[in-house]
């Protein structure tokens, strides 16, 4: 403020200075202040600051390791190993493609996945850590003749992980070699070591020729000779995979008892051979110390739904529980069963074309057939109480056989039709198959058509003979005819280079009469198969084939699993129905 | 001291979920036999730990701690290494080993910068990429590929990985490498 503006202030009255000032204590200083020092972490310690957490890091892991052929799996190198690659050659056209070009395009991946009851981890690991199964046989490490079918890398997939496994494909779908693939990707893996096949005697041969086929780098062994050579065989021999018969295999049953014959895997074909659960065959096989149980079977029930059962009873013991009903058996079985039809598996198989053909009977033998219906007959009921189905039999046999031929001139409706019908076959360069229940008409028919020249191939040939029959039937053009008994032509023979079947008379079961068929109608058929099925007019062969048309109708629908019927072979009942006679009151 | 075999393959992936980064590895014979599998626990980075390792948190987690973690514990040996994801690249600079990254067809072939060199796979459906500045492994990756079956398609390996590590999960064995 400047002096020579005093005069313009404002009076201002004067402030009294003299008020009391009063002091009063505050309590936070009545305590004496005292000074203390104590070390303090100031970088770790709260709360002085917040914590930064973990500043490293770790990582743990787990492995497993799967077994392995030990030529497979090399040793980590050491730094001064010189690795010589092997040059694999490859095809021209797969070099010359370009990195960038477009990809064709896949189909879904086939891939073998763990079942369900599977519960180590490393086991569901090692089956979910397979290749795919189409890539397997499209390289060159598993060579195959031609590539499987898509439904047959599924059959493969389904076979390789179980422990328990019945492939019941219908016939002609190539089981044989489903199995046989499934077994050299499971010992090329060295999951297994150790395998028994066991098949009817007819089809070693057949098997033989299989493994040959699709694991020609499979050393295999057939049980034979001398009961020191089949010892060695059970007992020494170190060779991984072993074929045996079931006739072998009841009478080697003592070596089974020994500690060193045991298996890891054990297949059996044509299972329907253990149908019955007390029989020898079925309790010989059920004693083989194994880890793993195959059946295959086109056939699973002939008869009754305890065909299965004791199927099972090898399959995987304990799986089914005593007296189990059968509509409980799909909810029990269904995850061990793959079964596939031709007409879900191959949307691409020739037809099979059937033709019933009803002829009447030739003149002697529709007389001859009146006479001994009517003397069968009234012997029948003349047996009374005593009859027995034993005797029924008899007259339908006779009577069958009449209807092949008349048994004084020989006559016969069914082979003039058949000769006829052979004369086109023949001209059109095919090949024919004919089925018989009986050897004697196969003589009787090889003698009428020696101008195809037929070849036979039943139970009075040799098993030695059997092979060569069929090279040479299938090899030579000008045989255009091969004569086959149910019993012996019916099951595991390959003959799709055929396109005609001809049931000559008619067998008991469906089942039986579908495995003959399908000899021809089966994998590798290119062209439709045509089954002529003779039976006479107004004849003990038309109602059996009324019967059976009934039966196979049952089959199909049990196989669908729509529940089971009790019975599904000819019964007792069936068997004097033919005749109209009531059975005799039961003893 | 020189040995003719089959090249063996090691399949390694590293995928990103809710629990961290978790790795598995597949080592298979020449036709994609699996010989070995294994598996990692799921790392998941921190706060700090994503500062403190910027831009190289990635490369770390996928080439060092992961992927050469799996690598050196398992028993069985590997010839050439093919993965999906790029980070795992870095391997090479960690271990004597040949890696090949598989792109799908069309993707742009670089990866952080570093140039890649393309390598031929008639079967494989995308394309196998190597870091071009490792020149000598051109030829010796050539040549392991060669020994590589037709059939197999080096991408399809890693569907197996992730349908392994799933089942992993699902059983509780990736709890037990945790």
């Amino acid at each position: 403020m400047q002096p020579e503006d005093t005069d313009a202030l404002p009076i201002v009255e004067a402030l009294d200075l003299l008020c009391l000032i009063e002091a009063k204590p505050h309590p936070r200083f009545e305590k004496p202040l005292t000074a203390t020092a104590r070390d303090m972490r100031l970088l770790s310690d709260a709360p002085w600051i917040r914590s930064l957490g973990k500043l490293d890091f770790t990582v743990q892991t787990e492995g497993w390791k799967f077994p392995t052929p030990m030529s497979e799996s090399a040793p980590k190198p050491t730094p001064d190993d010189e690795v010589e690659m092997v040059e694999k050659p490859r095809p021209a056209s797969q070099m010359q493609d370009l990195p960038d070009s477009p990809a064709t395009e896949r189909k879904p991946k086939v891939r073998p996945r763990p079942t369900p009851d599977m519960v180590l981890f490393k086991d569901r690991l090692l089956y979910l850590l397979q290749p795919p199964l189409d890539h397997l046989f499209t390289g060159k490490q598993v060579s195959v003749p031609f590539q499987p079918f898509d439904y047959q890398l599924e059959g493969i997939a389904f076979l390789m992980p179980r422990h328990a496994a019945l492939l019941a494909d219908e016939m002609g779908l190539g089981k044989t070699a489903q199995t046989i693939l499934s077994i050299r990707l499971l010992l090329h893996a060295g999951l297994i070591k150790q395998v028994l096949i066991v098949c009817p005697k007819p089809l070693v041969f057949n098997w033989t020729r299989e493994l040959q086929l699709w694991s020609p780098d499979l050393p295999f062994e057939v049980f034979g000779g001398d009961l020191e050579s089949r010892r060695t065989t059970w007992t020494v021999s170190k060779c991984p995979l072993k074929l045996i018969n079931y006739e072998c295999l009841t009478r080697d049953v003592d070596f089974l008892k020994d500690d060193r014959v045991a298996f890891d895997l054990v297949v059996i074909d044509e299972a329907q051979r253990i149908k019955n659960r007390d029989s020898k065959t079925s309790v010989v096989v059920r004693s083989i110390k194994r880890d793993r149980s195959w059946a295959l079977t086109g056939t699973p029930i002939e008869n009754r739904h305890e065909d299965l059962v004791n199927i099972f009873a090898f399959v995987d013991p304990g799986r089914i529980p005593a007296d189990t009903p059968p509509k409980m058996l799909s909810a029990l079985t269904s995850d061990c069963i793959l079964r596939r039809t031709k007409d879900t598996a191959q949307s691409e198989m020739p037809p099979l074309l059937y033709r019933d053909l009803t002829l009447p009977l030739a003149p002697a033998q529709q007389e001859a057939y009146a006479l001994a219906e009517k003397e069968g007959i009234v012997h029948l009921n003349a047996l009374g109480e005593t009859i027995t189905v034993q005797h029924v039999f008899q007259l339908v046999m006779r009577l069958k056989q009449i209807c092949n031929f008349d048994p004084l001139t020989g006559q016969s409706a069914k082979l003039e039709q058949l000769v006829s019908d052979m004369q086109e076959v023949a001209e059109s360069g095919r090949k024919a198959i004919i089925f018989s229940q009986w050897v004697e008409p196969l003589k009787v028919i090889a003698a009428a058509l020696h101008e195809h020249n037929p070849m036979e191939f039943h139970g009075k040939i040799p098993s030695a003979d059997r092979p060569g029959i069929l090279d040479e039937f299938k090899s030579n053009p000008d045989r255009h005819v091969i004569l086959m008994s149910y019993g012996t032509g019916s099951v595991g023979l390959n003959l799709q280079f055929t396109n005609y079947v001809f049931l000559f008379d008619r067998w008991w079961n469906p089942a039986v009469e579908d495995q003959a068929i399908n000899r021809a109608h089966r994998v590798g058929q290119k062209q439709p198969v045509t089954v002529t099925k003779f039976t006479t007019e107004g004849t003990i062969e038309k109602r059996i084939a009324d019967v059976l048309d009934a039966k196979r109708k049952i089959f199909h629908d049990l196989l669908a699993m729509n529940g089971p019927p009790a019975q599904m072979g000819l019964s007792e009942d069936d068997v004097f129905g033919l005749f109209d006679i009531k059975p005799p009151k039961r003893r | 001291m020189s040995q003719t075999i089959s090249p063996q393959l090691g399949f390694l992936t590293i995928f990103q979920e809710s629990q961290g980064y978790q790795g598995g590895y597949l080592v298979t014979n020449s036709w994609g036999r699996p010989l070995e599998f294994r598996l990692s626990s799921a790392v998941q980075p921190n706060r700090v730990q994503q500062i403190l390792y910027g831009t190289t948190l990635l490369e770390y987690l996928h080439a060092d701690l992961i992927g050469k973690t799996l690598i050196e514990k398992t028993s069985t040996a590997t010839h050439l290494l093919v993965t999906d994801c790029p980070a795992v690249l870095a391997i090479r600079d960690r271990l004597d080993l040949p890696v090949l990254l598989l792109l799908p067809r069309g993707d742009e072939p670089e990866w952080d910068g570093k140039p890649l060199t393309a390598h031929a796979s008639p079967t494989t459906n995308g394309t196998l990429y190597q870091e071009s500045r490792h020149e000598a492994d051109v030829a010796r990756i050539a040549d392991l590929l060669a020994g590589v079956d037709a059939s197999l398609d080096l991408a399809e390996p890693f569907g197996r990985i992730r349908e392994a590590v799933g089942e992993a999960r699902k059983m509780g064995g990736a709890n037990r490498a945790a």
